[in-house]
């Protein structure tokens, strides 16, 4: 490739091969996406279970089949791909990219346009606190996939799983399926943390105990952990005196929540939200700087990779038109709010320019039938009616451009009807 | 006699709670919960021959990854799953692998195939 890159996008992720997609679709000349690792496709690599695409291609495939299709794609779109390439360095000011690579050396790029799409990463056990030893045998849920199911190692043989995340569930079966035991999944909330499908094909199926707000309150061993001690906890998340149970095991996996990954977004210097811990950003997925978009998990984690593919592709094709010169710096700023049960959502502000998803998160469960709504200015501007709303389960909101043409905010919420 | 089980739907993310009716025979007379057809038809599956997709990995020789995800091309008899697993567990392939590979046909005498879920390039 020769001559100046009109859309840089950082990761090859489902979000990343999505924008570099919609980058060139819209007429974007030069689009390079990088990717710290020797392969395409990110996360998705590792997940090898079934359930991916069900929306996009009206079939379930697992992670590298789903990606498989986007790769494809993309090269056949005339996408760049430079892998084995680390992004090290943004600079906010003249918005340069930092490259490392063996053969290319050190690089660095001035794009017209970026597209953020490192995805997240998992919280660890640095980020609870658990009394007890540091043995080995503690693996968030994903290293622990990556063991299986890439690199060919079994992390134990008799599993705890503390937290009922998604890759967690996963990840009980996966054990199983691999001849090891799992004592149980402990989640200290009071609804579990993934789709209840994944509790029934992935636990029920295996009859592994599943136990709702109970957590791991010790860690027993000293070179590889010997069990766990567990408790149920209270309104408050205290654990109950009385209740502690020792589960005995040698791997313990964090399946504890997903935090967007931000650290290239910091030093590019865009707002990053206090609640999504993603880039604010509008309906354009463009962020608070411009020329910066991003798309996918770095934003707000979503439960589907539809959804991160999705929006990959709205967020590449608003780099393309900004790189091309096709968006103004004039475009308004609606706010969204987020009502009494909202936890989190984005984007955060409409410009109008587009009819748009809000994707949100409720904060605690509604097992009834409810609406999730939007107000423009105190009227209703979008209804739908659930059976159910759970923090698990992520909802939409849909925005009609003519909607909020002459607005001044935009409120979203849950409610029982 | 009619007998009512509930299970959920793993059909799609929705996760729909159903219940089905069996009469005296062990005939579906009734599904409910679901909110399309494929949760009709998952149903009516679950109570007569439940079957799963299997996914795990194979061993691989000379290959950039020394493992390589494979997947059940169609979903097995849920009870043979744990057959499946030691016939995956037993088999080395040799790079290079294409994505849609058969590597087992009708694996532990079902009418599922095992596939490669990847293109794996030889090193």
């Amino acid at each position: 490739m020769s001559g100046k890159i009109d859309v840089l996008i950082i990761g090859a992720g489902p979000a990343g091969v999505a924008a570099g997609i919609g980058a060139r679709r819209e007429g974007a000349e030069n689009v390079v996406v990088l990717e710290r690792d020797w392969d395409l496709g990110g996360i998705l690599q590792q997940c090898i279970h079934p359930g991916f695409g069900l929306r996009t291609f009206k079939e379930e495939l697992t992670g590298p089949e789903y990606m498989h299709r986007f790769i494809k794609q993309a090269h056949e779109e005339g996408v760049e791909f430079r892998t084995n390439t680390m992004v090290f360095q943004i600079d906010r000011d003249t918005n340069t990219v930092w490259t490392m690579n063996k053969e290319r050396g050190i690089e660095a790029l001035n794009p017209s346009s970026i597209v953020l799409t490192m995805g997240c990463r998992e919280r660890p056990l640095g980020a609870i606190r658990i009394p007890g030893g540091r043995p080995s045998g503690i693996y968030t849920a994903g290293t622990a996939q990556r063991f299986v199911n890439m690199e060919g190692y079994m992390p134990g043989k008799r599993a705890v799983i503390l937290g009922s995340g998604d890759i967690g569930l996963i990840m009980a079966r996966r054990m199983i399926w691999e001849g090891a035991t799992v004592e149980g999944v402990y989640e200290v909330m009071s609804w579990p943390g993934g789709l209840r499908r994944n509790i029934a094909q992935c636990l029920d199926d295996y009859g592994i105990p599943f136990h709702l707000r109970t957590t791991v309150t010790k860690i027993h061993g000293q070179d590889r952990l010997e069990g766990v001690t567990v408790a149920e906890v209270d309104d408050k998340m205290t654990p109950i005196p009385g209740t502690e149970r020792y589960v005995e095991c040698d791997t313990l996996l964090l399946a504890i929540g997903l935090i967007p990954e931000n650290e290239l977004s910091r030093m590019a210097g865009v707002d990053i939200h206090p609640v999504t811990g993603g880039p604010v950003v509008n309906d354009l997925l463009q962020t608070t700087n411009p020329a910066i978009f991003a798309a996918g998990n770095v934003v707000i984690v979503y439960d589907l990779v539809d959804n991160v593919s999705d929006e990959g592709l709205i967020a590449g094709a608003n780099a393309a038109k900004f790189a091309l010169g096709k968006i103004p710096s004039t475009a308004k700023r609606i706010p969204v709010k987020g009502g009494e049960n909202v936890r989190l959502y984005s984007p955060q502000f409409v410009t109008g320019k587009t009819d748009s998803i809000i994707f949100m998160r409720v904060t605690h469960p509604i097992e009834k039938a409810c609406k999730v709504f939007a107000t423009a200015d105190g009227e209703e501007i979008y209804s739908q009616r659930l059976r159910y709303a759970r923090p698990g389960e992520m909802n939409e909101v849909k925005i009609k451009a003519d909607k909020v043409q002459n607005v001044n905010s935009i409120t979203i919420d849950i409610q029982p009807v | 006699m009619s007998e009512e089980r509930k299970f959920i739907c793993v059909s799609c993310p929705l996760g729909c709670g159903l219940t089905v009716t069996l009469d005296d025979s062990g005939e579906v007379t009734k599904v409910e919960g679901n909110t399309c057809a494929r949760g009709e038809s998952y149903a009516r599956s679950e109570v007569k021959d439940p079957r799963r997709v299997f996914a795990s990995t194979v061993r691989v020789k000379g290959g950039k990854l020394p493992v390589c995800p494979v997947r059940s091309k169609t979903p097995a008899p849920k009870g043979k799953l744990f057959d499946i697993t030691r016939a995956v567990a037993a088999l080395e392939v040799e790079a290079p692998i294409k994505i849609g590979q058969v590597l087992i046909h009708n694996v532990c005498g079902t009418d599922a195939d095992i596939v490669a879920s990847r293109d794996l390039e030889a090193v």
